[in-house]
C-alpha cells in the first residue's frame, strides 16, 4: 500500500515538474552558419564559371586559416595570382587527363578543393613546404606571391623552381587518388622492397636514385614511391626521365649497382605505364606528352 | 523493526526530494536578452556600418610584436573591398592598394584583411619581403578581434602574434596627405641607405653626429663628441609621422631636446638628405671616416680571435659602392663564407680565403686560401699584405677580386658593431666594407 501511495506521488512529481521541451524550429540566425559570404567580384566570377560549374571543383584564395598550419605564419595570395596560377593548374593538370582519361573520369576522381596562400610554409628547420594535400579532397598550394610563368613580367628561368614544385604536388595528390581507387599492382611494391625508410629525409635524389627511387621521397613508402614515379614521369617528361635514369652512376651506399638501379626504375616505369592502361584505360606517354608540352609551355 | 520503518521513510522522502530536484525545471536567469547569435550580428553590423560610414576612411596604427609603429590608412567600402596606404616603404606610401576585407564571427567579432594587402608586408613569413626573420616575418596580424568600438576610434588585437592595432576616424586633411604624397616625402629619409659610404653624419650648428640606422627594426643610433671631448651614444628606435621622423625617446643633446628630423628632401645628385630639427636646416650625407677613430680596434679585432683560436666569417662578402657581395662570392658553387683566420700559421701569417659545402654536403672545405699579415698603424688602422697562397688561388673571378680589395693598400677602419662582430671599412673613401662575426 504504502509502495503505491509512493510510486504515485513518485509519478506525480516527475511529471509536475518536468520541462516543457522547446519548439525545434525556432533557430537563431547563426553568424557564418553555411559558409563565408561576400561581395562576388570579378575573380570570384572567374573561378565560378572556369573550375566550380564544370569540375565542381572550389578554389579558396581568402584567408582561413583553419585551411592551413595553426602554428606557421602563413600570409594570403596576392589577388593578381589566382587567376594565372589556376590557369596553370587548368593546362597542366585538368586538361590532359580530361583529354586522355575523358571528361566523366576527371569529374569523379579530382579533388574538388584548391586552398591557397601567398607565401611557402616556413619549417622548423628552416626548410619550405609548397604544398600539400589531405585525403584526396584538398590539395594546399603555397607561395603564389612568387608565381611567374613566361608570360608574366620578369620572368627568370630561376623561377621555374616554384612552377614545376607545384604541379608536381598536384601530379602527385591526385596519383594517391588513382592508386586508392584501383590499387597498384602488387608487383610494383617488391621492386625494391626492403629499401623502405622513415629516414628518407636525410637522403637526397641523387642517393635514392643510386638505390632505384625516383626522389628521396620515393624511399618513404611504396604508395609514396608509386606516386612519385607518375609524378615525375609527368612533369619532366620522357626525355627528361631517361635523363634522370642515365644519370645514375656508381654503387650505393646499400650497395646497389648503377645497373641495377637503372634496371629497377625501369621495371617501375613500366608498371606505371601498364597501370594507367590496364586500370584507366590511358594511354601514359600520351598523357605525358600532353604535360611535359603545357610545363614547357609554361616556362620556356 | 520499528527502526526499519524509520529508514524506509526517511529514504522514501530522500528519493522523492531528489526525484523532485532533477525534474525540475531550471528557469533561465539569462544575463542577456538575446542569445549569442543575435548578439555577435549586431555587434558586426555595427562595426561594419562604422568602419564603410568614415568618408574620409580611418588612421591605422599598428604596433607589432617587436615594437616596431607603422601607419595606414584605410578606406572600407560595404562590398568587402579595402584601400590602403602605408608607411612601410616608399611605394606603399605613394601608391594605394586594393585588397579584401570581411568582418567574421571568430569566438569574437573579428575583422579579417583576407587577401594579401600592404598590411601582410608585416606579416610576410619571407624575410626577403620585411626584413625579419624566416618563417615569422615582423610578427604581426592581419587577423584582428574587435575589442572596442567608441564614436570615432577602434581598438583591436591581432589574434596570433597580439598585435595592437588602433583606428581613428580619418578627416579629409588626413587622407588628403597621404594622397598628396606627404607620407611618400617622410619616406625619403630611407634612402639615407642610398648614402653609399660606410659612416653617415648628421650636421646641426656646426656639429657632428654620425648616424647609424636600421631601417628594419627602425632604429637609430647617433655618435657624437660632446664639449669634454668624450665619445657619446644615443639610441631610440622611430616611427614615421605626415612630416618627419618621430623619435619614440627624445634626444637630449646638452644644448637642445630633439623629438624628431622634419625631413625636407632627398637630393639624388649629392646623396644628402636635408632635414630640418627644430625648424632648423641641417643635412645627412657621407663621410670617409668615423667621427673618431676606434685607435686599437684594429688590434681588439685580430687579438680576440687569435686569443680564442677563433676566426672571423662574413658570409655576404665585401659590400662595394652600395652593392652588397659586390664581388659576386656567392655565385661560387657550394660557396658558404669567406673566412679571415688570424694567427692561422701562429707567429707567421693569417689565412684568408672562401670556405665551401663538401660534395656530400655534410661538411666544409677549404680549396684554397691566401696567407696575408695583418699590421697596425697608430691611426687605427690595419693594413694587410700577403705572403703567399695555400693550393692554387684562382688569379680570377670573385675570390682573387676579394683577396686584391683586401689587400687595399691604405688599409681599413675597424667599428665594432657587437661583443663579437665588427666591420672593417675601406679607408680611402669608406665605400667598401666587410662586416665580420666570430667563430670559436
Amino acid at each position: 500500500m504504502r509502495l503505491k501511495i509512493f510510486l504515485v506521488l513518485l509519478f506525480g512529481s516527475i511529471s509536475f515538474f518536468s520541462c516543457k521541451k522547446e519548439d525545434p524550429l525556432t533557430v537563431d540566425d547563426i553568424s557564418g552558419l553555411g559558409g563565408d559570404t561576400w561581395a562576388r567580384t570579378a575573380l570570384d566570377k572567374w573561378l565560378y564559371d572556369t573550375l566550380v560549374v564544370p569540375y565542381n571543383i572550389a578554389t579558396k584564395y581568402k584567408w582561413d586559416q583553419s585551411e592551413l598550419e595553426l602554428n606557421k605564419s602563413i600570409v594570403p595570395p596576392k589577388e593578381e595570382k589566382v587567376i594565372p596560377v589556376m590557369r596553370s593548374v587548368k593546362k597542366v593538370w585538368m586538361e590532359p587527363y580530361i583529354l586522355q582519361g575523358g571528361e566523366l573520369f576527371f569529374k569523379k576522381y579530382s579533388p574538388k578543393l584548391f586552398v591557397l596562400a601567398g607565401s611557402a610554409s616556413w619549417n622548423m628547420d628552416g626548410s619550405i613546404t609548397l604544398g600539400t594535400a589531405e585525403g584526396g579532397r584538398k590539395i594546399v598550394l603555397y607561395q603564389l606571391n612568387d608565381f611567374k610563368n613566361k608570360t608574366m613580367a620578369g620572368y627568370v628561368p630561376a623561377d621555374s623552381a616554384i612552377l614545376k614544385q607545384m604541379f608536381h604536388v598536384i601530379h602527385h595528390e591526385f596519383g594517391h587518388i588513382l592508386d586508392q581507387n584501383i590499387r597498384r599492382p602488387v608487383a610494383f611494391d617488391e621492386i625494391t622492397k626492403g629499401f623502405y625508410t622513415a629516414d628518407w629525409i636525410n637522403t637526397d635524389d641523387y642517393s635514392a636514385r643510386q638505390d632505384g627511387f625516383i626522389t628521396a621521397y620515393a624511399l618513404s613508402s611504396p604508395f609514396e614511391d608509386f606516386v612519385e614515379m607518375i609524378s615525375i614521369m609527368l612533369i619532366e617528361g620522357k626525355p627528361g626521365f631517361d635523363n634522370i635514369v642515365n644519370s645514375i652512376t656508381g654503387t650505393s651506399i646499400r650497395g646497389t649497382t648503377e645497373d641495377q638501379a637503372k634496371a629497377k626504375l625501369r621495371q617501375k616505369e613500366s608498371i606505371v605505364i601498364n597501370y594507367f592502361k590496364q586500370a584507366w584505360n590511358i594511354d601514359f606517354y600520351t598523357l605525358q606528352l600532353r604535360v611535359r608540352n603545357a610545363i614547357v609551355n609554361e616556362i620556356y | 523493526m520499528n527502526q526499519n520503518r524509520i529508514y524506509l521513510k526517511i529514504s522514501a522522502a530522500l528519493i522523492l526530494f531528489s526525484v523532485f530536484i532533477f525534474s525540475a525545471c531550471k528557469k533561465y536567469d539569462t544575463a542577456f536578452v538575446q542569445s549569442p547569435d543575435e548578439r555577435i550580428n549586431t555587434a558586426i553590423s555595427k562595426y561594419q556600418s562604422a568602419l564603410t560610414g568614415s568618408a574620409a576612411g580611418w588612421n591605422a596604427t599598428i604596433r607589432t610584436q617587436n615594437g616596431g609603429i607603422y601607419h595606414f590608412h584605410f578606406r572600407f567600402n560595404d562590398s568587402n573591398r579595402v584601400k590602403m596606404f602605408s608607411d612601410f616603404n616608399l611605394e606603399t606610401a605613394s601608391t594605394a592598394r586594393e585588397s579584401s576585407y570581411r568582418l567574421k564571427a571568430l569566438q569574437t567579432p573579428a575583422l579579417l584583411f583576407d587577401t594579401y594587402s600592404y598590411l601582410h608586408l608585416l606579416s610576410d613569413p619571407d624575410g626577403d619581403v620585411n626584413g625579419g626573420d624566416n618563417g615569422v616575418g615582423l610578427a604581426s596580424d592581419f587577423e584582428f578581434s574587435l575589442d572596442s568600438l567608441a564614436a570615432d576610434s577602434i581598438l583591436l588585437t591581432g589574434r596570433v602574434h597580439g598585435t595592437k592595432l588602433t583606428l581613428i576616424k580619418a578627416t579629409q586633411q588626413d587622407f588628403d596627405t597621404w594622397q598628396n604624397g606627404r607620407w611618400a616625402n617622410t619616406l625619403a629619409f630611407e634612402n639615407i641607405n642610398k648614402i653609399q659610404n660606410y659612416f653617415r653624419r648628421l650636421t646641426i650648428n656646426g656639429v657632428n653626429y654620425e648616424v647609424r640606422i636600421n631601417s628594419v627594426t627602425r632604429m637609430l643610433t647617433f655618435t657624437w663628441i660632446d664639449a669634454n671631448g668624450n665619445t657619446r651614444q644615443f639610441t631610440t628606435s622611430y616611427y614615421y609621422s605626415a612630416t618627419g621622423v618621430v623619435f619614440v625617446t627624445p634626444f637630449n643633446t646638452g644644448t637642445q631636446t630633439i623629438n624628431g628630423l622634419e625631413v625636407v628632401s632627398w637630393d639624388a645628385g649629392n646623396s644628402i638628405l636635408n632635414v630640418k630639427v627644430n625648424g632648423v636646416a641641417a643635412t645627412i650625407a657621407g663621410a670617409t671616416k668615423p667621427l673618431r677613430v676606434d685607435l686599437s680596434a684594429p688590434q681588439r679585432w685580430w687579438q680576440t680571435a687569435a686569443n680564442s683560436s677563433g676566426y672571423w666569417i662574413s658570409f655576404d662578402g665585401f659590400h662595394v659602392n652600395g652593392v652588397d657581395d659586390a664581388f659576386g662570392l656567392k655565385t661560387i658553387p657550394n660557396y658558404y663564407f669567406v673566412v679571415y683566420w688570424p694567427n692561422y700559421d701562429p707567429g707567421s701569417n693569417d689565412l684568408f680565403a672562401p670556405v665551401f659545402i663538401n660534395a656530400a654536403g655534410n661538411g666544409l672545405e677549404l680549396l684554397y686560401g691566401a696567407a696575408p699579415r695583418a699590421q697596425f698603424t697608430t691611426d687605427g688602422r690595419a693594413v694587410f699584405t700577403n705572403l703567399g697562397f695555400y693550393g692554387p688561388y684562382p688569379t680570377t673571378g670573385p675570390a682573387q677580386q676579394s683577396l686584391n680589395q683586401l689587400l687595399l693598400p691604405q688599409g681599413y677602419y675597424f667599428v665594432q658593431t657587437g661583443p663579437g662582430s665588427y666591420d672593417m671599412v675601406s679607408s680611402t673613401d669608406a665605400k667598401a666594407w666587410l662586416s665580420m662575426e666570430l667563430v670559436q
